[in-house]
């Protein structure tokens, strides 16, 4: 009898033997895929326990904080933004329901602590789980000047510092309050103009005439032409067979190179465009950054590549063989230009001919204060040679003297731009920009504005932001 | 060192357990220990040694070791409780002041338990009666009819009962009947059978347990049922045929059920497919899973998990009851659970090693029935917690809540103890003093 009952024993262990396998299984095993089911109730508590760290503008002013408040027995954390109209769509918000966006969901590692060995100790109880302080380059007196400006429009103001690439503002408009993410996101929804939407990143726009600074960058490089280069408009050029025509009808007549950009004249350009041909635009265009995002600190894949939309849908990041370059030339042709792209032109003539690799987190501390990351600047592409950017430059210049971007001058300062009005197919209604930057000597900052939907024109409607958003900027860094 | 010391040695380290988990319940809950849980504490622990002492008394030879696990698990299964239902803690003290009466009173009344044999047909038809009770008297609980109200408005389990009876049925049963289990006599299906005389009446009434069981809606208890069946007739007979036989009928028994009731079907898909339906049937294990994945292999601690919602309410449901093992191992973690686990069938070696050390055939029958009880009973609940079986609402011994579970429970650790303490010293009848004084004259040759 003693050996049938040592036996049903040994069964009964075996029996227990599973159920530790299946529990450990579970417990261990695939419990990192149970855990990031969606509803997971578990798991959103979990969140909720740690301290998020803070993300805050460039002057220390808090963007989005975590509020300690006790729930039957445990402290939880309920994360609030204390300028949530600010910069929305950059921030981002960190949300049980909704999930996470922009900064607060790229910035996740450091921002519930971890990073590092830090996850271990705290596993081991060594360390209470704080998250780390991300601090963004936003300046928010700038950044509060374009959302104040862009007010009642659709549109999008970027500004970045051409010496490093941090990025100074980002505004997109129609904003929201990030604060009512939790608990009124379907009236968020249904606003129109889409307030979830990043326009400086997260969508391309015809670009229009401030394309034709890529355009004569390229001519400058070929060898073809100097700024002094002679034309002689009639109003119009035949392209792909069909007619040309400048803005309004207007006919020029003779002039050099300097004057068809400072009057954006459209027929010079697509004669241009006629000679460089693909490949040259192609190139320029990819030397600017065309065709490939960067991540600006952002979550993959948020900010999308500039380029010409190919039939397909996708982003090409220059013009094929046998298109009509005349169009590209002067910004038409299916382009497609995010507002951060048209900032990196800028930036990139400003730069004398580099572009820095744009970047939104300056640098991260944990609660001690002590750094954990700081961001080196690093070149993102060369858009040009020194001598082509400030053949460029000066050129640029004009056209804010004496050109169609005299609204963006600032007295006492040299500002460099280029003004741009796409039309949008709907005849009246036209995507206006302004690319520009200053001092233009030595550039303290770069800029692209965008109104979208406007019946006016980049210098009359953009200009004028970017004039305001360079002084602010400036004014605070003297 | 004697054997009871050594029993109230270890019953030290359960006290610890006690005292360290309702800190650290308090502590995570930002209150001090307020003397609530110490001077409740401070009840448990007088009730534990009060049954010490009754062993040291009435069953001094008894197994040193069953008692401090018991301890120890009851230790946690307080804690947990007073974690996630401080109201339901406090109650569950009462009943196990209750199942310390019972646990003495077996002891003082059940000097030995070879008395229970010949009262096996007794309490084999006690059972199916009890069993019928449910079926006429019964109040639904939670879907299964399991219950009956008693006029002071508590309510009781019979089945929890209804298993010591089949088990001292069984064991008397199948030590009666064992050598004509071991010598089949025809064959059946290419098996060989003893006579349908010798298995009837046992077949009959565990059938008849199993049917009522399964009219009830409760598949757990007839899982547990059977599973200690195979356990002792396997025992007895030493036949693996017997083993094979059972399993085959359950089997196809399992699947004709599978067949016929729609919402055993439905049970089953749950197991298989619990996220298929997260918000509807699956709801349950659902839940519990993610409470156990988010523990992972260390755990929160006591009171760090989240169990309870922001009114109160579980997030798992029946946290007291049914999923008291997931209340438990969602804030100890793996390592806590398998701690747990192993207590258990450390506790179960302690009964298959009582049974081993009995003399006679009744005694080690009733040992490892009592022993498997608690074994499978432990298994087909967090079996289908950790979804090895599907789920069946069985209480996990000494930790859910619930009084008919926790005094029956330990009814079956003082059977044991007798066990274990008259395989050590066979018991003599005492004798009337009259009879004992003439013995004693009649041996010294003095005569009147």
């Amino acid at each position: 009898m003693n050996r049938s009952i040592s036996r049903v024993f040994w069964a009964m262990a075996a029996g227990f033997l599973v159920l530790t396998g299946m529990l450990g299984y579970w417990q261990v095993v695939h419990a990192g895929a149970i855990n990031d089911r969606p509803g997971n109730p578990q798991a959103i508590r979990r969140s909720q326990l740690i301290a998020r760290g803070p993300i805050l503008a460039a002057d220390g002013r808090p963007l989005a904080v975590s509020v300690s408040n006790n729930a039957s027995g445990q402290v939880i954390y309920h994360r609030t933004y204390p300028n949530g109209t600010l910069a929305p769509q950059t921030v981002g918000y960190s949300d049980i329901i909704h999930g996470s966006t922009a900064l607060e969901q790229s910035q996740n590692g450091w921002l519930t602590g971890d990073y590092g060995a830090e996850s271990l100790l705290v596993r081991l109880g060594l360390r209470s789980r704080r998250g780390a302080a991300v601090h963004t380059t936003i300046v928010p007196a700038a950044q509060a000047i374009a959302n104040q400006l862009l007010a009642g429009q659709r549109g999008a103001v970027v500004a970045l510092d051409p010496r490093t690439g941090a990025v100074l503002v980002m505004a997109s408009s129609p904003g929201f309050n990030l604060n009512d993410v939790s608990g009124h996101f379907a009236s968020i929804l249904k606003q129109p103009g889409s307030p979830l939407l990043n326009k400086t990143v997260q969508h391309g726009y015809p670009p229009g005439s401030t394309f034709k600074v890529v355009t004569v960058t390229a001519a400058l490089e070929s060898g073809l032409y100097t700024p002094q280069s002679r034309f002689d408009d009639t109003g119009t050029v035949n392209a792909s067979g069909h007619p040309l025509h400048n803005f309004n009808g207007e006919r020029f007549g003779p002039h050099d190179l300097t004057f068809a950009l400072t009057n954006s004249i459209n027929t010079t350009f697509a004669k241009i465009g006629l000679v460089l041909g693909a490949q040259r635009l192609g190139s320029t265009m990819q030397a600017f950054g065309f065709g490939r995002a960067p991540s600006v600190d952002l979550p993959a894949g948020m900010v999308v590549p500039s380029g010409r939309t190919a039939s397909t849908g996708h982003i090409l990041p220059s013009d094929q063989a046998g298109e009509d370059t005349a169009r590209i030339a002067i910004g038409q042709e299916q382009l497609s230009v995010t507002p951060l792209q048209n900032a990196m032109i800028a930036a990139g003539i400003a730069g004398k001919g580099t572009i820095m690799t744009p970047y939104l987190v300056q640098r991260v501390t944990d609660t001690g204060g002590s750094v954990l990351m700081t961001h080196r600047p690093s070149v993102f592409s060369k858009a040009t040679t020194p001598k082509v950017a400030a053949e460029v430059t000066a050129m640029m210049r004009n056209v804010v003297k004496e050109g169609t971007g005299t609204a963006a001058a600032l007295s006492g300062l040299d500002v460099a731009g280029k003004t741009g009005t796409a039309e949008t197919g709907v005849a009246g209604i036209n995507d206006a920009w302004f690319i520009g930057f200053a001092p233009s000597s030595a550039a303290r900052v770069a800029v692209a504005v965008l109104i979208e939907n406007t019946a006016s024109q980049g210098g009359v409607v953009a200009a004028p932001i970017a004039r305001a958003v360079m002084q602010s900027i400036i004014a605070r860094s003297n | 060192m004697s054997r009871r010391t050594r029993e109230l040695g270890l019953l030290v380290p359960a006290a610890a357990v006690a005292l360290l988990g309702a800190m650290s319940v308090a502590n995570a809950q930002s209150r001090s220990l307020e003397a609530g849980p110490i001077a409740v504490i401070g009840v448990i622990a007088g009730l534990f040694l009060l049954m010490h002492i009754a062993l040291r008394l009435r069953a001094s030879q008894a197994d040193p070791y069953l008692l401090p696990i018991v301890a120890t698990i009851t230790a946690i299964g307080m804690v947990t409780l007073y974690r996630i239902n401080p109201v339901l803690a406090r109650e569950q003290v009462l009943w196990l002041g209750v199942a310390t009466a019972v646990f003495i009173c077996t002891l003082a009344f059940i000097p030995d338990h070879h008395v229970l044999e010949q009262y096996r047909y007794i309490f084999g038809l006690s059972a199916v009666a009890l069993l019928m009770a449910t079926v006429v008297f019964g109040t639904d609980i939670s879907g299964a009819k399991l219950w009956i109200r008693l006029p002071g408005g508590q309510t009781v389990q019979p089945s929890e009962l209804t298993k010591i009876l089949l088990v001292v049925f069984l064991a008397g049963y199948l030590r009666d009947k064992r050598e004509l289990l071991a010598i089949p006599t025809r064959r059946v299906l290419g098996m060989s059978m003893p006579p349908m005389v010798v298995l009837g009446p046992m077949l009959v009434i565990m059938g008849t347990c199993l049917a009522v069981l399964g009219l009830l809606n409760d598949f757990g208890t007839p899982l547990l049922y059977f599973g200690v069946f195979v356990a002792m007739l396997y025992v007895a007979s030493g036949r693996v045929g017997y083993v094979v036989a059972a399993f085959g009928l359950f089997i196809v028994g399992a699947v004709a059920i599978w067949a016929v009731v729609p919402h055993v079907q439905a049970r089953v898909d749950t197991w298989l497919h619990p996220f298929a339906e997260a918000q509807g049937s699956g709801y349950q294990l659902v839940q519990s899973t993610y409470a156990l994945a988010n523990a992972g292999l260390v755990g929160p601690g006591w009171g760090q998990g989240f169990l309870l919602g922001d009114r109160g309410h579980y997030v798992v449901p029946v946290l007291d009851t049914d999923f008291i093992f997931t209340a438990y191992a969602a804030e100890l973690g793996f390592l806590g659970a398998v701690a747990l686990l192993c207590l258990f069938i450390v506790l179960v070696a302690r009964g298959f090693t009582i049974a081993a050390q009995a003399p006679d055939g009744f005694s080690k029958l009733l040992a490892v029935g009592l022993a498997t009880t608690i074994g499978v009973q432990a298994f087909v609940i967090v079996g289908g917690i950790v979804r090895v079986i599907p789920l069946t609402g069985v209480t996990l011994p000494f930790m859910s809540y619930g009084g008919s579970s926790v005094v029956t429970n330990f009814a079956i650790i003082g059977l044991l103890a007798v066990v274990s303490h008259r395989s050590r010293v066979p018991y003599r009848p005492r004798v009337p003093r009259k009879v004992r004084r003439d013995a004693a004259l009649a041996a010294e040759g003095i005569g009147e």
